[in-house]
C-alpha cells in the first residue's frame, strides 16, 4: 500500500550529539547500525508518519544523506537527533555545528554509507 | 597483584581497567565502558596498513615517503594529536616550529575556548577527585555525558561517595542538566535535580547575572533562582561546560565569566570543561607550554589566529602537505573541507584504517594509546595520567615522529 508519507517533506531542527554505542572500529557492522541512524520521539515520527527503521533522506544546504529512523526518547520533540560523525559532518558546517535545519522525507532508498561520501570526497 | 590499565576512549582517561590476556588476544575486559571495552577488545580490527597513493607499501617506503612530502612542503600544517601521548604533542611541536609550520587539532572548534579561559586563570577550576569529595550541586551545561563520557558521573562526580558526600548521591548532591533536548542524562533528573530545556544559553546565562543582582530576568528566572538557592547550601560546586556551551555561548566568553564571577559572589562554584578526545587537553597545555597559545598556531608569524584553524588553512588552499596524526578530520569537518584533503598531499598517521587514512596520498600505521602505547595523557580536568600500554610496540607515535622528524632536524 501507497504510504502518504512518500509525498511528506518536512523541516525540522536536527540536533548533533554523541553516541555511546558508535565504536572506535569505524569498518564494523555495529558502527553502520549505530552511525547510520537518525533519532526520532515516538509521537513526533508517529504524528509525520515514520516507523522504526524507516529509511528518511535528510537534506540540508543541498546534500543529503539517507539514515535509517531509530524511536528514541532522547531525540528533540519535534525534530530529529544524529550521531556526530561523517554523516553530520556531510550535512553541515561549523555555523551548524551542534543544530541545523534540514528537510526529511521518507524514501524506498539504502541507508547512505561512508564509502558512498568518500567516493565523492574524492571527486 | 592486578595490573591497571588506562582507556584512551574518552578524556576520562579511566585507569582502573582490567584486561584478561591470552597471549597477545584480549579475553576479557572489566570495569570498561561499552566504547573503551571495544577499543581493548578490538584492537585488532580495522588496522591501517602502509600506502602511498592507495597501494600498499612496506612500512620503510611509508616512513620515505612521508619525510619526502615534508622535505619538499612549503605550507606545511601537523593536525590532531588528541589521542597521541604528550610525548609524541611534544616531537609533532617540534618538527612545526623546525619546518616554521601550523600546528592546530580539533580543540579550535571542539572545547578549545573553555580550555584556554582555564588554563588563563580566567575560571576557577577543579579536579575529579575534588568534586567525588566535596561538590554539591554538579551542572552538566551542553553537554550528555551518559553518551561522551560513559563513567564520568559514575567513577568521578554524581554517584560516587566523597570524603564530604557520605549519604550517596540522592541526598548528597543535586543534579542539575541544561541541555536543548533531554538526552539520556537529562533523564536522570529525579529527586534533588533540575533539567533545565535550554533554546538560548546566553539567556539562561543573563538569567543567573540578573537573579544574583536581584533583577527579573527575560528567561529561566525559575530555574536560576533554584539553582543559585541549591548553590548557596554548599562550599563547593561545579559546573562542567560542553560543546552545547561553547557553541551556545556564540563567542560571548565575557558574559559567562561574568557569570561565573557573580556565582562566586554568592556561592563556591568551579568549571570543568567536559570534552572528549583522550588527550585534547594534553595537546593545549603542551603548546601553551611553548607558545602561550592554545590552538591554531602559526610558528612562521609566531602567533595564534582563526586564520590558521587548519579547517580555514584548508579552506584558504594555505597548505600544500598536512601531516594528520591521532585524529580523523574526514569524520568530523565539514565535508567541503575535508574534500581539500584528499587534494592536498596528506600524511595519516594512524593505527585504524580511518576515513582520513582513505583519502591520503600517504599511512603510516602506529599504535594504539593505551594498548599498544604507553606515554602521558592530560584529563579533562587537567590531571596528568600515566598511561601503560598493554603492549609496548616498537613502532608507535613518538617511533613514527622521530623518523619523519629526521629530514627536518
Amino acid at each position: 500500500m501507497m504510504r502518504f508519507t512518500k509525498f511528506l517533506k518536512i523541516e525540522v531542527e536536527v540536533v548533533v550529539a554523541r553516541n555511546a554505542l558508535i565504536p572506535d572500529n569505524k569498518s564494523s557492522k555495529e558502527y553502520l547500525e549505530n552511525a547510520a541512524v537518525a533519532f526520532l520521539q515516538e509521537e513526533f515520527a508517529k504524528a509525520n508518519g515514520f516507523k522504526e527503521n524507516d529509511v528518511i533522506r535528510i537534506t540540508s544546504r543541498g546534500k543529503s544523506v539517507n539514515l535509517k529512523v531509530k524511536i528514541s526518547d532522547a531525540a528533540p520533540k519535534k525534530g530529529i537527533l544524529i550521531p556526530n560523525g561523517i554523516y553530520a559532518s556531510y550535512l553541515t558546517n561549523f555555523d551548524g555545528f551542534k543544530r541545523f535545519n534540514a528537510d526529511i522525507e521518507l524514501v524506498d532508498e539504502e541507508i547512505t554509507r561512508p564509502e558512498d561520501i568518500l567516493e565523492e570526497l574524492k571527486g | 597483584m592486578v595490573d591497571y590499565y588506562t582507556c584512551t576512549g574518552c578524556s576520562c582517561l579511566c585507569d582502573d581497567i582490567e584486561v584478561e590476556l591470552d597471549g597477545e588476544n584480549v579475553k576479557i575486559v572489566k570495569t570498561a565502558c561499552r566504547r573503551g571495552s571495544n577499543i581493548f577488545l578490538e584492537y585488532k580490527e580495522n588496522r591501517a596498513e602502509p600506502i602511498i597513493d592507495g597501494k600498499k607499501v612496506e612500512f620503510e617506503e611509508a616512513i620515505k615517503k612521508g619525510q619526502e612530502l615534508m622535505e619538499n612542503s612549503e605550507n606545511f600544517a601537523i593536525y590532531g594529536m588528541d589521542t597521541i601521548p604528550v610525548e609524541a604533542q611534544k616531537i609533532a611541536i617540534e618538527i612545526a616550529e623546525s619546518k616554521e609550520a601550523y600546528i592546530d587539532n580539533s580543540s579550535t572548534y571542539c572545547l578549545g575556548d573553555l580550555v584556554e579561559m582555564v588554563l588563563k586563570n580566567e575560571l576557577p577550576t577543579a579536579t575529579f577527585e575534588d568534586v567525588k569529595d566535596y561538590a554539591y550541586v554538579i551542572f552538566y551545561w551542553g553537554v550528555d555525558p551518559h553518551n561522551s563520557l560513559p563513567r564520568h558521573m559514575s567513577r568521578y562526580t554524581y554517584y560516587p561517595r566523597g570524603k564530604k558526600r557520605q549519604r550517596g548521591y540522592e541526598e548528597d548532591r543535586y543534579l542539575v542538566v541544561a541541555d536543548v533536548r533531554k538526552s539520556h542524562t537529562a533523564m536522570l533528573v529525579a529527586k534533588n535535580a533540575r533539567f533545565i530545556q535550554v533554546d538560548d544559553d546566553l539567556k539562561l546565562v543573563d538569567a543567573f547575572i540578573k537573579v544574583i543582582d536581584k533583577q527579573m530576568p527575560e528567561k529561566y528566572a525559575d530555574d536560576a533562582v533554584r539553582v543559585i538557592r541549591e548553590m548557596q547550601k554548599a562550599d563547593f560546586n561545579v559546573i562542567m561546560g560542553g560543546l552545547g556551551l561553547r557553541y551556545g555561548l556564540k563567542g560571548n566568553y565575557e558574559k559567562f565569566k561574568e557569570m561565573m564571577n557573580k556565582m562566586n559572589e554568592v556561592a563556591k562554584v568551579y568549571f570543568i570543561p567536559a570534552g572528549c578526545h583522550a588527550n585534547m587537553r594534553g595537546f593545549n597545555e603542551t603548546l601553551f607550554e611553548k607558545t602561550g597559545f592554545i590552538n591554531k598556531y602559526s610558528f612562521k608569524d609566531k602567533e595564534s589566529s582563526l586564520d590558521y584553524a587548519f579547517f580555514e588553512l584548508l579552506k584558504n588552499d594555505k597548505v600544500d602537505t598536512a601531516l594528520v596524526i591521532g585524529s580523523d578530520p574526514v569524520n568530523s569537518l565539514p565535508f567541503e573541507v575535508s574534500k581539500k584533503l584528499a587534494k592536498i598531499n596528506t600524511i595519516v598517521v594512524d593505527p585504524r584504517n580511518s576515513f582520513t587514512a582513505k583519502i591520503a596520498k600517504v599511512v603510516i600505521p602506529s599504535a594504539i594509546s593505551g594498548v599498544e602505547q604507553g606515554g602521558t595523557m592530560i584529563r579533562s580536568d587537567g590531571v596528568r595520567v600515566k598511561v601503560n600500554g598493554l603492549f609496548e610496540r616498537e613502532i608507535n607515535d613518538v617511533y613514527v615522529l622521530e623518523r619523519l622528524k629526521e629530514v627536518i632536524a
